[in-house]
């Protein structure tokens, strides 16, 4: 299957996240590996992705799983080679699969070269690679992100007996990217992987890149224009490759990101993710709505990336203190599920292994406006393990069979790179890829027919949307809509049966078709539209002038 | 369903949309615009501020109102349509309004915002006066958090009030249902309170629509059933009353709303109250921080007035209510001048008992019964306004007190004359 050459393909993507590490062992060290990967990629296009976003797998420490990255160019020894991922690339895409990479652009491991040099002398050339200082009072109007380790964003470097700069953890400096040397360099390593194939980045820690005086050193101008001029070089280099922004901002912050179409091709939608869990917490749909109605409209080739779940904490920055405070209570009772500002669980345990909200996030996640990532597990409802410490928990192995290391691998099970999710609920016996399989209404087999559905219509990706406000506030409806083609989506976040009436006469003569049974439902009048739901359901209709 | 013939079709379609809630606040209205929106305001903020995480409703049983007072109270919802309002709520608040009728009827709204907490399955639920001027959203807290968190069925308010505010509560229904039910509630007229939906249910199921003469009657009825159904009860302080100015002729509704249910009730009740002896103090909840209250003004003159020409004026009436000697020595009484006249709480008791004993064997019509105390109950105020004119909040209280156990005194004097006619 050959890549779709839209260079807009991004809007129409279901991604796939994946660290390397955690999916298949080809080799039976026990650790997840390239070539296990690619072993797996007839799973994946059978579930029906189209493009994997792989999480770092460059040489590191692994102090922050990948994140504190030594070399930009290269690949880390446990997941195989620099062939092995170029082989890895070429499958899937003839399984007409994009690979989405990691790029940290902000900061990298202390024991990076550039680092080892850089705090080695004053003289060296590489000093002014990263941020220093001889007090730690600069800065000073900065937040600290890992509110749970870091006291400051300064470090005392007793090797160059000076302080340097660092976001995130003190074992992360950051690059200073007032240096032209810098800039220059991180082009030459994304450039090192664009040749080889990969067709985007998730840039990590975007708005972070420059700090100035006097300001809390985040979405700086100085750092747009750096953004800028990377996106630049790749439109003149390498047309339809993509850029994707990790940062976790307002909504209103984040449109700069995508400037007039010239920045990012795509920013994680932050904002949203809590508000669902939210919404469907309080069968509310306001949280929801309110969030999407204060996201900017973004330029037509920008899109937003929408999620339920990924490796990291289900963050809770972007919410007030009374709604983080709510969704601790609601979703985090037991204080060990929280860490900095969020909570580190699975979308499963989240919701309780309850089947009917899990399919319902993922209607929503499928059917808002944006481009759908899956992290990877939950797509058959894996668990979690708080105990392990960190974020570890929701980054344990692949659980694809009943079976020795749960199919991920054939090392001794206390060799594996993490332990397997054990539990009677959530454990490997009991959540596992094959036997999912074999039962068409597993949860796999539900994904894989959303999927399905959602790729069948480009409304999904790249319609308006139009919500429509039923005065039953337990009702999330709104109108997909693209040129001649327009998708009525319904969502009922309460537990229990819902009537709804929606005001549906600007459609006024259409009939309702249901995407997944493909059955007819009345056609639209001047009344109101008289819906029942049953607990949690959702429903697209595609709405057709017959 | 029998309360299907009464909430329409509109205010169904309402509740629909409203779906099952946690707390439920009441406003039961009639041309109340001038004050509504304050009082609105209070409650959206007191729903915000101590339970922002509960589903909760708003519901406004509106008598025929021609003031917009209905448009006051929906316009404080919150939903995603109305972003800036809903700043700092987490989820939808609905305020919904019906219109049960063209002409006020206590009965009828309390039952229209009965019927919608038990539809809606309301956990806790408070009826808010739209007069309630000086309310605070802390009163929602004190009302409903015993019942929401701590298992109360029934919780009635307590008041700072001027010493001649509320005198028939104070003269009459107060110590009256005290000694009869042995309870000490201070409120059992109110117009604020909190209650639980089990309650409200029980409630409604014993007041049926179909029975009109429901249709009037006030909220002392639900104190009575609280009392019967051995809810738990509790009370809360809430602070100043706000005085709402009353004319003469406002006097006898408020008998036929208040004296007429408890005097109804004693026939039913009979197995309950006879037995009492005595009573009980009720738990009260909430800070006590006296402020000062504004003056209520009061026209001696015309209350003692309004007594001796009902004398004269009823005599007949009275001498087929009231025992020879009472009525012998209101004749005595209503000759004095006005520095000596006194009408004691004995003879205010004895009073009170015989029109209570006159209106189960209904010797002549009820409602000429019940019209035919205000004359008497105002030679009474006469006398407490003259009794306490120079008394501190202390001195008041004890005399009420005392008229409490007078009431609780000469109760075997009630029980015989029931016993004797029956």
């Amino acid at each position: 299957m050959p890549l779709n050459e839209d260079a807009l393909w991004y809007k129409d993507a279901v991604i796939y996240q994946v660290h390397v590490r955690t999916f298949q062992d080809s080799n039976g060290d026990g650790i997840g590996d390239f070539q296990g990967l690619e072993q797996k990629l007839g799973y994946l296009q059978e579930l029906g992705i189209n493009a994997i976003w792989l999480m770092p797998f460059f040489p590191s420490p692994l102090r922050d799983d990948g994140y504190d990255i030594a070399d930009y160019c290269s690949v880390h020894s446990s997941y195989g080679t620099l062939e092995d991922f170029r082989k890895l690339l070429e499958s899937a895409h003839h399984r007409g699969i994009r690979i989405i990479i990691e790029m940290v652009l902000n900061h990298t491991s202390d024991q990076h070269p550039w680092f080892q040099e850089s705090r080695s002398s004053t003289d060296n050339p590489r000093r002014d690679w990263y941020v220093w200082s001889d007090t730690d009072n600069r800065y000073k109007g900065t937040r600290i992100i890992f509110l749970d380790t870091e006291k400051s964003n300064w470090a005392w470097d007793p090797i160059s007996k000076a302080y340097y700069w660092h976001r995130f953890f003190s074992h992360q400096p950051d690059l200073n990217y007032d240096n032209p040397a810098v800039r220059e360099q991180m082009w030459q390593v994304m450039s090192f992987w664009l040749e080889m194939g990969v067709d985007g980045f998730r840039l990590d820690a975007v708005p972070y890149l420059v700090e100035r005086e006097g300001t809390h050193c985040e979405n700086l101008p100085e750092t747009h224009a750096v953004l800028k001029d990377l996106r630049r070089r790749l439109d003149e280099q390498y047309p339809g490759r993509m850029l994707l922004a990790e940062a976790n901002q307002w909504p209103t912050d984040l449109r700069p990101y995508f400037g007039d179409g010239d920045e990012f091709h795509m920013a994680f939608h932050f904002p949203l993710m809590p508000r669902m869990f939210m919404g469907l917490k309080l069968e509310d749909r306001k949280p929801i709505t309110e969030i999407l109605q204060q996201t900017p409209e973004i330029p037509a080739t920008c899109q937003w990336s929408l999620f339920l779940r990924n490796h990291d904490e289900l963050t809770l920055e972007m919410v007030t203190d009374m709604e983080r405070d709510y969704m601790y209570d609601s979703y985090a009772e037991d204080k060990t599920m929280r860490i900095n500002l969020g909570i580190r669980r699975r979308l499963a345990p989240l919701l309780q292994n309850d089947r009917r909200r899990i399919e319902l996030m993922n209607g929503m996640l499928m059917s808002l406006p944006g481009t759908p990532i899956i992290y990877y597990g939950d797509e058959i409802g894996m668990g979690d393990n708080i105990n392990l410490g960190d974020r570890n928990g929701v980054r344990t192995p692949m659980q694809w069979s009943g079976g020795w290391d749960a199919g991920f691998s054939t090392a001794e099970p206390d060799r594996l790179y993490a332990p397997l999710i054990q539990n009677p609920v959530y454990g490997y016996p009991a959540v596992n890829v094959l036997s999912q399989i074999g039962s068409d209404h597993s949860l796999l087999r539900w994904m894989q027919r959303i999927i399905l559905v959602r790729r069948s219509s480009a409304v999904f990706g790249r319609g308006s949307i139009e919500f429509i406000h039923p005065a039953n506030h337990r009702i999330l409806a709104y109108i997909r809509r693209l040129g001649n083609e327009a998708v009525l989506a319904v969502n009922n976040l309460s537990g229990a049966a819902q009537a709804v009436e929606l005001d549906m006469r600007k459609y006024k003569g259409n009939i309702l078709i249901e995407m997944f049974g493909k059955n007819i439902f009345p056609r639209v009048s001047d009344q109101p539209y008289l819906l029942t739901m049953g607990p949690y359901q959702f429903y697209w209709f595609k709405l057709r002038r017959v | 369903m029998a309360e299907e013939n009464l909430l329409t079709d509109d205010f169904v379609r309402q509740l629909i949309n409203v779906g099952e809630v946690d707390i439920l606040v009441g406003l039961p209205t009639y041309n109340n615009a001038k004050t509504i929106g304050a009082v609105v305001q209070s409650v959206q903020s007191g729903i915000l501020r101590w339970f922002p995480r509960e589903r909760a409703v708003i519901i406004n049983a509106d008598g025929g109102s021609r003031d917009g007072t209905p448009g006051l109270v929906t316009g404080v919802s919150i939903d995603d349509m109305r972003p800036v309002a809903s700043m700092n709520a987490l989820r939808t608040l609905h305020s919904i309004s019906t219109q049960y009728a063209n002409t006020p009827a206590n009965g009828v709204a309390l039952r229209s915002i009965l019927a919608a907490a038990e539809l809606l399955r309301a956990k806790a639920c408070v009826v808010i006066s739209p007069d309630s001027e000086n309310i605070e959203g802390e009163w929602l807290w004190r009302l409903l958090r015993p019942v929401y968190k701590d298992g109360f069925d029934f919780v009635t308010p307590t008041y700072h009030r001027h010493k001649f505010d509320g005198l028939l509560v104070t003269n009459l229904l107060y110590p009256m249902t005290r000694a009869l039910y042995g309870l000490r509630i201070r409120e059992p007229y109110t117009s604020e309170y909190g209650f639980s939906g089990n309650l409200g249910s029980q409630f409604l199921a014993r007041n049926p629509w179909e029975d009109k003469s429901n249709d009037s009657w006030g909220e002392l009825r639900f104190t009575l059933e609280a009392i019967r159904e051995r809810s738990r009860i509790c009370q809360a302080f809430l602070g100043n009353k706000h005085h709402v100015e009353r004319r003469p002729s406002d006097l006898v509704p408020a008998l036929r709303q208040t004296v007429g249910p408890l005097f109804s009730a004693l026939d039913s009740d009979f197995s309950i109250w006879s037995s009492v002896t005595g009573s009980q103090p009720i738990g009260t909840t909430g800070p006590d921080s006296p402020e000062l209250l504004e003056p209520v003004r009061v026209n001696r003159k015309r209350l003692r007035e309004m007594f001796s020409s009902g004398v004269a004026d009823l005599s007949s009436v009275f001498q087929s209510i009231l025992a020879a000697s009472t009525l012998s020595e209101l004749q005595r009484i209503a000759r004095q001048s006005e520095t000596e006249f006194e009408y004691s709480a004995e003879l205010w008791v004895r009073t009170v008992y015989e029109f209570a004993a006159s209106y189960r064997k209904s010797v002549i019509n009820r409602d000429h019964i019940i019209q035919a105390l205000a004359p008497l109950f105002r030679g009474r105020a006469f006398t407490f306004i003259t009794e306490n004119r120079n008394g501190s909040a202390a001195d008041v209280e004890n005399n009420i007190e005392s008229l409490c156990l007078e009431f609780e005194r000469l109760k075997p004097y009630l029980l015989q004359m029931w016993r004797s006619g029956q």
